[in-house]
């Protein structure tokens, strides 16, 4: 215990070293905003360098757009705050959810872009869903946005693959993730690139390998530990260029052209967080270079901040979300089927293999009455069984092989050792958790808790939650023992004998999805609902309009990548700047 | 006119003095070179001994040992092939950071950094992290 002790403390160090000097958070807010020059001032301005496009962010979003932006003839540039590329995508599985792409056409699977927008609208505004109203419900922005993601994404995508700087392959039978639902949800729409592993789970990896080399080979320039922190505009409010900061001092670039902002969301700056999202959201897999710089340099332009109080959710590992650990990953397939999630009294709560943007919302239902957050933080049981088949490195799963950091696994040889050792832990988070410990009771309806549950996974069906009844459900199972003939994969009854193990798990941030409103071409809108001159934004930096929903696996990067496409070729007809 | 004597103790002084300020300015240098590194790449990877790996291995002795080799990193299949036989030294970790995919091109790190003073701080912490 005491080596343990001794190397969280030097991990402390280092992560707390790294985000002093990331500049997380407000100590640097006050460097971010824009800059505007007179007309003399433009004219005399020093520029370092000078480029039609420059595109701020090398990651999901920025590298399409530079490379769209390049392919028009544009000399372009990409500014990566990080020391690497990819951003978050680096970190994805990288699978990108394109409608009626060209391998479902080839194949035959119908994908109309009514049976499209029926879905998107379905979800993302369940409350003004109406199969016979013109737009289904969905408001003339929000409308016409997903129109754009129906008519670019794949277009987009096939000219990524074309060019060889994204070949995929089409992963068919992967369903959206409410396929089932009013025979609207398809399955086809999941693309994924084509070298990543059979698992699916290490496309962010093989996305940014080929998408760089396709930059470098096309003659992108990319500087990465280059922070853009102002927007410089002209006299006329057009927006001509930017400035950033890296370890070799300031860099201004002149855009002849345009400036596309891919900057990620805010998932990483606690006071954007807490003013913005609705609920106490403690971090997420985002780059932790995500600190939501374009919500605060746009916030001087008279731009339209949209969609703020949403996320795209995921469990997370507790600990390591306070920890910061940049390698955090959330668990988007939650691992075990002799496994249950508990609450702080020892009782199940929730549907522990419900997707993960969806399990994330339990972790914030509001009790009323006691004026709390219960579920904040709910503990995931295992036993040895779990252990021994479904420990995984990938998908932010909490069960991990030997070898793998386990810092936050919890163990007991027994129910109540395993007990007593989550409520040391939950003590060490005192100050993040108001206190949260277990109930004295916690014990004995942790037993009757895994009795229940046991009587339930004999008969693989979930009476009291659901369990394993939705196709998606199924998708994300993970590793389980090979049971012959049981009906339902998804759960086993749990061991009557230790070791037990048990993690801390909250709901988290793939990335936040607000941010200031563009046009259906990237074009960021000022309050007057006008394109701002010269200015774009794509992917995670700016509103999304699929409110609180996740359509599908890659619902984030396949409408990027199309977004990304409309911005190059608007912003490629964009008038010089003077 | 000084006498030997006195000579050789200023000159004792002079040598004391400028290794008391050399030895500071490598420490700062030093401690420079950790907060370079730590800010460059501490997203993916861990420095002390003992730390664990993240989504890239724990680099505490880096230099002087072979590539691919921390016990308990699941290396990427691209980069184990092309850094077969290889031991990491100054020469082979500058070319590393400055062009990741030239030196490995399936490696999983996508990293290049054109500046070679950037370059060489960080090859200084690395061969004294050990």
């Amino acid at each position: 215990m005491a080596a343990r002790r001794g190397s969280e403390r030097t991990l402390g160090t280092s992560r707390r070293k790294f985000l002093k000097t990331a500049g997380a958070g407000t100590a640097v807010a006050a460097t971010l905003g824009t800059v505007t020059l007179s007309a003399n001032e433009a004219k005399a301005a020093t520029f370092d360098a000078e480029y039609d496009i420059v595109v701020c962010g090398g990651g999901g979003a920025g590298l399409p757009a530079a490379l769209f932006s390049r392919w028009l003839g544009n000399k372009v540039i990409v500014l990566e705050k990080a020391a690497t590329l990819g951003g978050t995508s680096f970190k994805a599985a990288y699978w990108y959810w394109v409608p009626n792409n060209a391998a479902m056409q080839r194949a035959g699977i119908p994908d109309s872009k009514e049976h499209f927008l029926k879905y998107v609208a379905r979800l993302s505004q369940p409350q003004f869903f109406d199969p016979n109203h013109p737009r289904y419900g969905l408001s003339e922005w929000e409308y016409s946005m997903c129109e754009a993601i129906y008519e670019s994404s794949s277009v987009g995508a096939e000219l990524l693959a074309d060019k060889g700087a994204l070949p995929y392959r089409h992963v068919a039978p992967v369903p959206d993730y409410f396929a089932e639902m009013e025979t609207i949800g398809a399955t086809g729409r999941v693309l994924f690139p084509k070298d990543g592993a059979a698992s699916m789970s290490d496309g962010g990896q093989v996305a940014t390998r080929t998408l760089s080399t396709s930059c470098r080979r096309d003659g992108v320039t990319i500087k990465t530990s280059h922070r853009v922190e102002k927007v410089i505009l002209n006299e006329k409010r057009e927006v001509i260029g930017v400035e950033a900061k890296s370890d070799s001092g300031q860099f201004r670039v002149r855009a002849r052209k345009a400036v596309i902002f891919a900057t990620g969301g805010f998932t990483h700056d606690p006071e954007l967080r807490r003013n913005f999202l609705s609920i106490p959201v403690y971090g997420g897999c985002a780059a932790m270079t995500n600190e939501g710089d374009f919500i605060r340099i746009s916030s001087t332009l008279g731009v339209q901040l949209r969609n703020m109080n949403y996320a795209w959710m995921c469990p997370i590992s507790f600990e390591k979300a306070i920890a910061k650990d940049p390698s955090l990953i959330g668990c988007f397939s939650v691992a075990g089927d002799s496994m249950i999630f508990v609450d702080k009294r020892g009782k199940r709560v929730v549907n522990e293999k419900l997707h993960y943007n969806e399990l994330a919302q339990k972790f914030f239902e509001w009790d009323g009455a006691n004026a709390e957050f219960p579920y904040l933080v709910l503990v995931s049981i295992w036993d040895q069984r779990a252990q021994d088949n479904s420990a995984s490195h990938e998908y932010g799963r909490l069960i991990v092989p030997p070898g793998i950091d386990d810092r936050h696994v919890i163990k007991g040889a027994t129910l109540e050792e395993l007990a007593a050792n989550i409520d040391a832990r939950l003590q060490k988070y005192h100050g993040q958790l108001g206190g949260m410990r277990i109930t004295s009771d916690f014990t004995d309806n942790l037993k009757a808790t895994i009795a229940r549950y046991n009587e339930l996974a004999k008969t693989g069906k979930d009476l009291d939650f659901g369990r394993g009844d939705r196709i998606v459900e199924l998708l994300f199972n993970g590793n389980v023992k090979e049971e012959p003939g049981r009906k339902n994969p998804t759960m086993w009854p749990i061991s009557g004998e230790g070791p037990y193990y048990a993690a801390l798990v909250t709901g988290g941030t793939l990335d936040t999805k607000g941010g200031p409103k563009t046009n259906p071409n990237g074009q960021v809108l000022d309050v007057a609902e006008q394109p701002i001159p010269g200015l774009y934004g794509v992917g995670n930096c700016v509103a999304s309009a699929s409110g609180r929903a996740y359509w599908a696996g890659g619902g984030t990067l396949g409408p990027i990548i199309g977004f990304a496409y409309r911005a190059a070729n608007t912003a490629n007809k964009e008038p010089v700047k003077s | 006119m000084l006498t030997a004597g006195a000579r050789n103790i200023l000159k004792g002084m002079v040598a004391a003095t400028l290794y008391v300020a050399l030895f500071a300015h490598a420490a700062d240098d030093l401690t420079a070179a950790r907060e370079l590194t730590v800010r460059q790449c501490s997203q993916c990877h861990t420095f002390d001994k003992g730390e664990k790996h993240g989504q890239g291995p724990n680099l505490f002795g880096l230099i002087g040992r072979e590539a691919a080799s921390a016990p308990g990193f699941v290396y990427s299949d691209g980069f184990k092939e092309a850094m077969k036989g290889k031991m990491w030294d100054a020469a082979l970790l500058d070319r590393w950071l400055a062009d990741t995919l030239a030196v490995a091109p399936k490696a999983q790190m996508v990293y290049w950094q054109d500046d070679p003073n950037v370059r060489a701080t960080l090859v200084r912490f690395f061969e004294s992290n050990r």
